[in-house]
């Protein structure tokens, strides 16, 4: 499998959610306000190994 | 024997702002990291963080895998604001490339602004030798031969 690092397309547009990405990170296959809803989204999705995210609320500076 | 383990930087959208206002992209070290809870498991995203002393997840995904957060024992953590934060700890197990390792893990209400866990010092760079090749957007996780 060829994953997708890039996700600046995939995530941009979502602000504050959880986000279920596909195994591969290529596509969003979830979208919620919690990871429980996110994840079942991804599995109706047919997504059986979805990785999740947050999506900030603004895609700001993170110095840690 | 050790383990060796490869992974690409990630690249997240990030707005403008008036001190960068050609930006439009952040390069992170962010792998996915399985969180395992006996039978039940959740990937996420987590950033390596040096800063970090330890590994401190969200605690929506510690929800997700059945951890009763606040039965942990609590932690009084801070960041790089004067805010105090607060986290539990559990015993859990995480997956890294196929490779599992135990791991006394926080979760914490108080990581809500922030897109991903943190795998800090104890209980992930205690384990594995990290080489970070930022201009070639590479990582590289060798496990201590001793684990």
């Amino acid at each position: 499998m060829i994953e997708n690092t890039d996700l600046r397309k995939v995530l941009k547009g979502y602000s504050n959610k959880w986000i279920a990405l596909s195994a591969d990170s290529s596509k969003v296959v979830g979208v919620a306000d919690n990871p429980k809803e996110a994840l079942e989204q991804a599995h109706s999705n047919k997504e059986t190994t979805p990785i999740l995210t947050r999506t900030p609320a603004r895609y700001g500076t993170f110095i840690l | 024997m050790s383990i060796r383990l490869k992974f690409d930087y990630r690249k997240f959208p990030a707005d403008p702002s008036e001190a960068f206002p050609k930006r439009r992209s952040a390069t992170r070290p962010v792998i996915p990291v399985t969180l395992i809870n006996g039978d039940r498991k959740v990937t996420n995203l987590a950033i390596i963080d040096s800063g970090a002393d330890l590994c401190i997840f969200h605690s929506e995904i510690g929800e997700q895998i059945g951890i009763d957060i606040e039965s942990g024992k609590p932690l009084i953590f801070n960041g790089i604001t004067k805010e105090q934060l607060t986290a539990y700890f559990h015993d859990i197990k995480i997956g890294i490339g196929g490779y599992e390792y135990d791991c006394y893990a926080g979760f914490s209400k108080d990581l809500s602004n922030m897109p991903y866990g943190l795998l800090g010092q104890v209980g992930f760079f205690d384990l594995f030798n990290i080489a970070f090749d930022y201009k070639r957007g590479r990582i590289e996780l060798t496990s201590r031969d001793n684990h």
